[in-house]
């Protein structure tokens, strides 16, 4: 074995792939522009854009070769800066084996391997036979306990090792996750790309004039209100499926020493998170889930990067709210969980409903009276100022021995549990206006993917938000500050 | 739970930022000058350029007559062998608690204005955040370096 070795010729193809999908927003808005110019031919654009990427992904594949040498991976990269990398057994933290739908067409397997440093992310084969992934595997993690052939069997789940629990979403529950996610944001700027290529199209056919005229009255509100209606029908529908397929068969194996999530159903996707590397555990209530009474648990792990580098990961995407305290009892037995908190005292109660109401107000009124807007358009203020009041409802912190808890709602309530030991930085900060009311607010910072990931909670006690700080203290760490007779104390997380 | 020993930085400072502030800020009136450009200078726009270029003046007479002494006045730094506690903020006031076993690096900074006064910075990196203590004296800057990059040392744990 002293021969470079190139990958697979699928890999090309494979790469092309994820540069498509790394890059959908750019080729998105592309499309968007591209759509504009009347003398360039929308068709030519696809092609074109389609046959780039898949030379870029045969030049990859050219330039791409890796060989074993002495017990340690040396992998030779790169089109025209050509980048060496040496991976030995000490510095490898996690082997992912995964398989989207060319490799498995081609019976090939795709392998990750994660490093401690941040620049994890090139450390990937794209299409490699099973075998040697089981033999690099062999040679670069010979004393883990994980065994080759668990992690070979990735498809069939029957295998499981004696000290490891397995823990599946029920279908019922995964089609509730799929139908409240809310990732309407990326569907609908799909869509949006879409018609502004069908435009043309439509408007010129005699279809769309039989659609309008099937409405009751053709005024402009409701062909507005119609067009939206079926734009945020076909987003649903978008987020629907994505969600189904992203997230279907997903399992959860916790072991000793790491947690492995597989999921996907045409792209099969395994993830191994060991412990040690879990730096925050947050718990999401979306605006839709929480009135169902469903949330979503997240993971910021640190080294572990997805494509867009940061660190989050979906630990279950969807759980009653009875049962999160159970499971997070299986997950991570080692973090408190109930603990006495705080919540912001009743006066910057006006304070967050100014926040988000008077901006909200200020649009409003300003299209209302200048752009003579609908009287409808009064909703939104109302809906800001009970949105600012849930904010100061699901607002508080609360620290245990060895625990922080911060809790706070942007549109979807998050309750995110973090080690002491883990905080990487933690800020208090006071406005003029908050200084007069002897309120602050406070961040906690954890090391996440590339980047970091904040935990901010807003006018709290001043007391509170110091008290919260020497928390993080080394030597500061008595942990019962809580008077029993004190107005603000809430009992956290506040699930069954 | 005593305090700890709060450092205020060098007063040269200020006259740092004050170089800095005159010459970096000096785009503020870029916004009166483009806006004479897009709209011309004929009646309403006349007076409103005259209102955009005194209230941009005053900001930028501020920003060197007052702030830079403001920042400096409000500015603190402890390191002790446990963790790095900075104060600053003119008007918005923030209070950072680094434990220093989190610190992964430390670095002096030194650009040509603070090279003519003799100071550098201190750039405290964390796996998730930066941060920097501005303008200490060359010397000093060296030895809370050190300090910091001692303490973290010993203060070592897994990530």
């Amino acid at each position: 074995m002293s021969d470079f070795e190139r990958q697979h010729p699928v890999a090309a193809v494979s790469k092309a792939f994820s540069l498509i999908r790394g890059n959908l927003l750019t080729i998105l808005i592309f499309l968007f522009v591209g759509a504009r110019s009347e003398s360039f031919p929308f068709l030519w654009w696809i092609g074109g854009g389609f046959g780039f990427l898949l030379v870029m992904g045969f030049l990859n594949w050219l330039r791409f070769l890796y060989k074993i040498e002495d017990g340690m991976l040396h992998i030779k990269s790169g089109i025209f800066v050509r980048k060496n990398i040496y991976l030995t057994k000490d510095r490898i933290q996690v082997i992912d084996v995964s398989s989207g739908i060319i490799q498995r067409s081609f019976g090939l397997v795709r392998l990750d391997i994660q490093t401690a440093g941040s620049s994890s992310r090139q450390a990937a084969l794209e299409a490699i036979t099973r075998e040697k992934a089981y033999e690099i595997n062999w040679i670069l993690r010979e004393q883990s306990e994980q065994t080759t052939e668990d992690l070979l069997s990735s498809d069939s789940t029957s295998d499981i090792v004696d000290d490891s629990r397995m823990i599946k979403v029920p279908n019922k529950e995964l089609l509730i996750a799929a139908s409240t996610s809310g990732s309407f944001g990326i569907a609908l700027s799909i869509i949006a790309t879409v018609f502004s290529q069908l435009e043309p199209l439509i408007s010129e056919s005699e279809l769309f004039e039989y659609f309008f005229g099937l409405l009751p009255s053709q005024t402009d509100t409701i062909l507005i209100l119609t067009v939206i209606a079926i734009f945020v029908l076909f987003a649903w529908l978008i987020s629907f499926f994505s969600t189904l397929l992203t997230y279907g068969n997903f399992q959860l194996i916790i072991k000793k020493k790491e947690i492995v999530i597989s999921r996907g159903i045409f792209e099969k996707k395994r993830i191994t998170i060991p412990y040690n590397r879990i730096q925050a555990i947050h718990v999401t209530e979306g605006i839709i889930r929480q009135p169902l009474g469903y949330a979503s648990i997240h993971l910021e792990s640190a080294g572990y990067g997805d494509d867009k580098g940061t660190g989050s990961i979906v630990l279950f995407p969807l759980i009653k709210h009875e049962n999160i305290l159970v499971l997070l009892e299986e997950i991570i037995p080692d973090y408190e969980k109930k603990l006495e908190g705080l919540k912001p005292p009743s006066r910057s109660l006006r304070r967050y409903l100014l926040r988000s109401a008077l901006p909200v107000t200020v649009i409003s009124s300003f299209l209302y009276w200048f752009m003579q807007l609908n009287i409808f358009i009064w909703i939104f203020p109302l809906a800001s100022v009970w949105w600012g009041w849930l904010k100061y409802r699901d607002a508080a912190i609360g620290w245990g021995d060895d625990i922080l808890l911060m809790r706070s709602r942007r549109l979807s309530k998050s309750t995110a549990y973090i080690k002491k030991k883990r905080v990487q930085d933690a800020t208090v900060s006071q406005s003029p206006f908050q200084k007069w009311r002897n309120l602050c607010s406070v961040q906690i910072f954890v090391a996440s993917g590339d980047q970091g990931k904040t935990f901010t909670v807003r006018d709290i006690e001043l007391n509170d938000g110091m008290k919260l700080l020497n928390q993080v203290r080394k030597n500061g760490k008595s942990s019962v500050i809580l008077e029993s007779d004190y107005s603000n104390k809430i009992l956290l997380p506040g699930w069954p | 739970m005593s305090e700890p020993l709060f450092h205020k930085i060098t007063p040269r400072a200020i006259k740092v930022w004050q170089w800095g502030n005159s010459i970096g800020n000096l785009f503020y009136f870029m916004i009166p000058a483009g806006y004479a450009l897009f709209f011309g200078l004929e009646q309403f726009h006349f007076w409103m350029v005259l209102f955009l270029t005194i209230m941009f003046l005053i900001i930028w007479i501020l920003s060197i007559v007052l702030m830079p002494y403001l920042l400096w006045k409000n500015w603190r730094y402890a390191v002790d062998e446990k963790e790095i506690d900075l104060k600053r903020g003119v008007i918005v006031k923030t209070r950072t608690l680094i434990p220093l076993s989190r610190v992964q690096h430390v670095d002096t900074r030194q650009g040509p204005l603070l090279r003519w006064y003799g100071l550098s910075s201190v750039t405290i990196s964390t796996a998730a955040t930066t941060h920097e203590i501005p303008a200490l004296d060359t010397v000093i800057a060296d030895r809370v370096r050190r300090q910091i990059s001692t303490y973290a040392r010993l203060a070592e744990e897994d990530v």
